[in-house]
């Protein structure tokens, strides 16, 4: 996912000359030619995300497209007041692309995880969050979103889906299969695991990249059941205020599989945090069964 | 004190007094150098106000926003009588600026300190990297240099060369308080920019300093010297005017004064 957004980013320097890009200091070695022969809008800026992103709005004033690429935590949490005055609350656009959420950097500590960034984006009005599951979704979310002129999220995973890759459409869930028992909410690179448990269960399967704005239309119109259980690779509960509201006025039982909601203090590998959190096939199978049976 | 700079501290005085809010004393001290940069430096007008090429002002320092009004009003850009409702649930005009509320005049919000650079910085860029000759003028506190995103700005500034950009220290001693910055000039010159000195309330040197042609490639800062509250012997010996605005009386008072001064 990573190398096709520095390919998508390369392109769009050497063919769109109102766009700029800025990496913190990661990525470089893929887009050297393109840091080499445009300086002056591709830049490794250096490692101070506050001032870049106040420099992107700056830019982004001005009519340019502004793409800015680092680690999530720190292009999330530590500018979250740039993100808020400079971008929100101007009404301005900007692309920001993450990588290491939630814990896609296992050996580096919390300092490197980010679990709460959907929950923390969705706290501010404006700003989107895009979640592909797949390096092809990223593409296709990207150059859906990259000119809306809204600050747009993009949180890219090492870990993508490998069997199932639909196209998809920014601010759209996906139906991928209809049943009555329950709604399950696959998001991003849960897709995989929820379907190793529904693919032949009687239950609705919605599949989310864009997870701000909410699509509350698709889940309100496909939730006969009232039972929804959320498969989110963030903080639980990140989603939960929206599919509430997707449905309001009649009862709803919500189940989650997701990180829980404390400082991770382990290291190890990525698999092993999936498994010791209870991401996988098999505790969503466990879960799923108390919700309907 | 010349009559302009009273006319527009009696402006900021009513303004004030409309919205019954305001920080009179850093007010005080930036209007000579705003006024300046409109009537003598920029190449801004009403008629330009939303022309690609016109001169950029940013108030890094969200509360000269009531230094800003008074000189867009004897610009003729805003009218006094626009302002009545300053303050009110509904109005454009506060003690702060909404961006979003404007079509020109305004070039961006202000309030929390620290951003303003970092966005003139990139408007810089931008200018750069859209060839045009606009340059970007923006003003920031002392005490505002606290915040990293300042120096950040520095670094970028100097690194890309930004000579289209001016930065403007309204040094009205706001870091007295708290602890020593020592050498401005000296910090500022080290991070690669061309720093002037000058009295921030006199017209004439503002206007020579500020007319000086910048260094091919290089930024340049102008460190103001000012007082807080000048004009009003009240407000400059009064700490209460650091955050506070008059009422009927006091607005009285004060017009006088600023009149005397």
């Amino acid at each position: 996912m990573r190398r096709q957004f520095l390919k998508r980013v390369a392109e769009m320097i050497r063919n769109e000359g109102d766009t700029t890009f800025f990496t913190v200091d990661i990525g470089m070695w893929a887009i050297r030619d393109i840091l080499r022969d445009f300086p002056d809008r591709a830049t490794n800026v250096g490692i101070y995300e506050d001032g870049m992103f106040g420099f992107a709005a700056g830019m982004s004033l001005r009519g340019l497209v502004p793409t800015i690429f680092g680690i999530q935590p720190y292009l999330i949490e530590r500018t979250l007041e740039q993100i808020k005055l400079d971008f929100a609350y101007q009404k301005i656009g900007v692309n920001v692309v993450g990588t290491g959420a939630a814990v896609d950097y296992p050996k580096y500590g919390y300092s490197h995880y980010c679990a709460e960034d959907v929950g923390v984006i969705k706290m501010v009005p404006g700003v989107e969050f895009v979640a592909p599951g797949t390096a092809k979704q990223f593409i296709q979310l990207f150059n859906q979103a990259y000119r809306n002129g809204h600050p747009t999220f993009f949180r890219v995973s090492d870990h993508p889906n490998t069997v199932y890759d639909f196209d998809v459409e920014f601010g759209k869930a996906n139906v991928i299969k209809t049943g009555t028992k329950a709604t399950v909410i696959a998001v991003s690179v849960m897709l995989d695991e929820v379907m190793e448990v529904c693919a032949d269960k009687d239950v609705t399967v919605l599949y989310y990249t864009t997870l701000e704005p909410f699509d509350k239309k698709t889940l309100a119109e496909n939730c006969p059941s009232g039972n929804v259980l959320i498969c989110e690779p963030e903080y639980v509960g990140s989603l939960l205020y929206d599919v509430i509201d997707a449905l309001p006025d009649r009862a709803v039982k919500v189940k989650h599989v997701g990180f829980p909601r404390e400082i991770f203090r382990n290291y190890g590998t990525y698999d092993e945090k999936m498994e010791y959190y209870g991401l996988t096939s098999e505790n969503i199978r466990h879960i799923l069964h108390t919700l309907i049976d | 004190m010349e009559r302009i700079s009273k006319e527009l501290r009696q402006d900021s005085l009513k303004l004030s007094h409309m919205c019954q809010d305001g920080n009179l004393q850093s007010v005080f001290s930036c209007l000579d150098i705003i006024w300046t940069l409109y009537d003598k430096i920029m190449h801004w007008s009403p008629e330009l106000a939303q022309d690609d090429d016109r001169d950029f002002f940013l108030v890094s320092k969200g509360q000269a926003t009531l230094a800003l009004f008074p000189v867009l009003i004897k610009k003729g850009f805003f009218k006094m009588e626009d302002m009545s409702e300053m303050g009110k649930f509904n109005s454009r005009y506060c003690i702060q600026t909404d961006v979003t509320k404007f079509s020109g005049g305004v070039e961006n919000s202000g309030g929390s300190l620290g951003h303003g650079l970092p966005l003139a910085t990139g408007i810089a860029m931008a200018n750069k990297i859209k060839k045009s000759p606009s340059r970007v003028f923006v003003l920031t506190g002392d005490g505002e240099f606290n915040e990293g995103t300042m120096w950040e700005s520095c670094i970028f500034a100097a690194g890309k060369k930004l000579d289209n950009l001016c930065v403007i220290i309204d040094d009205n001693n706001s870091v007295g308080a708290m602890i020593d910055m020592g050498n401005m000039k000296l910090k500022l010159e080290s991070f690669g920019f061309e720093v002037y000195d000058v009295d921030g309330h006199s017209l004439v040197e503002l206007e020579h300093v500020l007319s000086v042609k910048p260094n091919v490639g290089q930024p340049m800062a102008v460190i103001a010297h000012t007082i807080r509250g000048f004009g009003s012997p009240t407000m400059t010996e009064h700490e209460i005017w650091f955050h506070k605005a008059p009422n009927a009386e006091e607005l009285d008072m004060l017009m006088r004064e600023v009149d005397e001064f």
